[in-house]
């Protein structure tokens, strides 16, 4: 019956206009750099935060939470039409979703991206409702050397599940925590690392890095290349799938809605992988694999539930524990204390309404999508049409305008220039900028948890060793840390998705 | 040798030590009772080993001849230096010349020089990107813009 009462509280809060016009927005523009390759979800959040500034912090949050999983509705639609994916959980959809489009079915193949979606990301957020108390109830258990080590663990995943050299990732993942603990020592009030500068005692902001890495640089590694985009020239008919589509796709929609959800629970994992591995199982208990790639609506269906129940499910560390299991959620996290707000096990009793209005607005932002997506296909179509050369001034305009409006403040934009071409030569050089950014957020919370868990236990480590759960975690981490070494391990590495989220 | 990460680490090296001297300078506590530099000294030392790690197997590794030059060899770089200088003009004026002013300026080289357009097309998309911003942000979400002395916005 609580759970009830809570749904109650929560659909109060989503459904005020204010907040189902921040839904609607959020999702509106998910959808639009889902569509647009060359800015995803991180850099269109981090471009609206400061929008956000002057409005409560449900609100805010509805909206970054839409831009989210409706860039994961907006992706497909370019890897179908286009064979480019918008954003990098749709690039497996472009295996199959192609070949439907030059078929003549790009239409079915829209139709089941936008309903598989639906029904994906409905199931997550029951999930999160269902999942969520109970883990905020055992999370309340937990004390320093516990959060400690689960922030090890979530970075050291990420760290993983970087593509290429995890030295490179564990370097970039050790200056985000430097990043991180500029300015002002939270116990003792001491200037750290601020060059005398009074910009930096209050630490380096989030929007200009996030922006500077993920926008910037972006925009930068686009236009010394020239982008060619053939947009497939058909009439797109039927949307609806028939009946043997929705027959031939059900089993995919259920496995790849569960897989979707429990990997997006896990640190690091999330929904570029969960849609892979969707795609992978689906070939695998196919009865004819042979015709995977050449269009099997199976191969649209799973990944494309996949990546949309992630999302779902990468709430539920964030919203429980206050640890974010990606970037996308780092950004959520540091939306959260920007409105004062701190994610965690007490969020719940404390901020039921925005706990709940969070999780309901999601309900409701999926149907928005459903409506958005299909009879307004044809005007993303022409988002498509869109050149990069009109589009490139334009993001950089609203990056200099978003990273100015945090705090009014010009010093922000040298901030973000800089993160720009440290971004840009961190792409030439083959760094990744996913576990900057979370070690970023993390770095400040690590070291006020490792600081007290020394204090608890009077300098001695065994306290990491002798409470089971951060134990379990950092032995763990430290297994995923030394894996490479081992033949097996580094060649199961190298099979993994990459996990992007530009 | 791989070039590129022999350069790359060390940067990063240097980057290792100047953190680590850092934390020791800002005082590293006890074990009991760590200080402000404590982490920073500790990450600093991780740092300079990781980019000694890659610094040896870089030089283990084969590269390509001239693998720097080829980072940048067919692709047009003079564009990314023009939206660099574009932007840290942007910065520079954004105060002095206001909102409005300098973001037409900007909009009109971006479109201009690093992506040719026609003219008509430059000048009437930044003025009305310009104008659509300004009802947005300021009008619309009440965004500090500066003014300028021109006094425009």
């Amino acid at each position: 019956m609580d759970l009830l009462n809570y749904l109650g509280i929560g659909f109060s809060v989503a459904l005020q206009p204010i907040n189902l016009l921040y839904c609607f927005v959020g999702v509106f523009i998910g959808t639009l750099v889902g569509v647009l390759p060359g800015i995803g979800p991180v850099g269109a959040m981090s471009l609206l935060l400061p929008t956000t500034f002057k409005t409560t912090p449900e609100a805010a949050i509805i909206m970054l939470a839409g831009i989210y999983y409706g860039a994961m509705y907006g992706g497909s639609t370019t890897s179908i039409l286009v064979n480019i994916p918008g954003e990098a959980a749709s690039v497996v959809t472009c295996l199959d979703g192609y070949q439907m489009a030059r078929q003549g079915r790009a239409g079915p193949a829209l139709g089941i991206a936008a309903f598989g979606s639906f029904i994906a990301g409905t199931i997550a957020i029951i999930g999160l409702t269902l999942l969520a108390p109970p883990l905020a109830n055992f999370a309340l258990r937990f004390g320093p050397p516990e959060y400690f080590t689960l922030m090890i663990l979530g970075l050291t995943v990420l760290i993983y599940l970087a593509h290429g050299s995890m030295p490179k990732a564990l370097i970039m993942a050790a200056f985000g925590i430097i990043l991180g603990l500029v300015g002002l020592d939270s116990i003792n009030a001491r200037s750290r690392l601020t060059f005398g500068r009074m910009e930096f005692v209050d630490g380096i902001g989030l929007v200009p890095i996030v922006m500077g890495l993920f926008g910037i640089s972006e925009v930068l590694w686009n236009i010394e290349q020239t982008i060619r985009r053939d947009i497939f020239k058909t009439k797109i008919k039927g949307l609806l799938p028939t009946a043997k589509d929705w027959l031939d796709s059900k089993g995919a929609l259920a496995r790849g809605s569960l897989l979707g959800f429990f990997l997006g629970i896990l640190p690091g994992g999330g929904a570029v992988i969960s849609s892979f591995i969707s795609y992978a199982v689906e070939k695998r208990v196919s009865k004819h694999p042979e015709r995977f790639g050449k269009g099997a609506i199976e191969g649209v269906a799973g990944p494309e539930a996949a990546n949309n129940a992630a999302t779902g499910g990468a709430f539920i560390p964030l919203m429980t524990l206050g640890i974010p299991p990606n970037v996308i959620m780092a950004m959520l996290l540091g939306a959260f204390m920007i409105h004062g707000v701190q994610p965690g096990p007490l969020m719940m009793k404390q901020n039921p309404s925005l706990f709940w209005g969070v999780i309901t607005s999601m309900y409701i932002g999926n149907a928005m999508l459903l409506i958005l997506n299909l009879p307004l296909i044809g005007m993303w179509v022409q988002v498509l049409r869109i050149p990069y050369r009109i589009l490139f001034p334009l993001i950089l305009l609203f990056c200099l305008i978003g990273v100015y409006s945090v705090g009014n403040a010009v010093f922000d934009i040298y901030v973000m220039i800089l993160f720009g071409i440290i971004g840009y030569l961190m792409k030439k050089f083959d760094y990744e900028g996913a576990p900057l950014v979370l070690a970023f957020v993390l770095g400040p919370l690590m070291e006020n948890n490792l600081r007290k868990s020394l204090i608890m236990s009077q300098g001695d480590f065994s306290i990491f060793f002798t409470r089971p759960l951060a134990a379990a975690s950092l032995i763990l981490a430290i297994f995923l840390l030394v894996s490479p070494l081992i033949p097996w391990m580094r060649k199961k590495r190298k099979e993994i998705p990459t996990e992007e989220t530009a | 040798m791989k070039q590129k990460d022999l350069i790359s680490s060390l940067f990063w090296l240097v980057i290792g030590v100047g953190v680590s001297y850092g934390g020791y300078d800002l005082e590293l506590g006890t074990l009991h009772d760590p200080g402000s530099g404590f982490m920073f000294f500790w990450v600093g030392l991780l740092m300079m080993g990781l980019s000694l790690g890659i610094f040896i197997q870089a030089l283990r590794k084969e590269g390509m001849a001239g693998e720097l030059k080829t980072l940048w060899s067919g692709v047009q770089w003079k564009k990314v230096i023009y939206v660099l200088v574009a932007l840290v003009f942007y910065a520079f004026a954004f105060q002095f010349l206001g909102f409005i002013v300098c973001t037409i300026l900007l909009l009109i080289f971006l479109f201009k020089v690093v992506e040719p357009q026609r003219w008509s097309v430059a000048i009437f998309g930044a003025v009305l990107s310009a104008l659509t911003t300004y009802l947005v942000f300021k009008i619309w979400l009440g965004t500090q813009l500066p003014q300028g002395i021109l006094g425009i916005v």
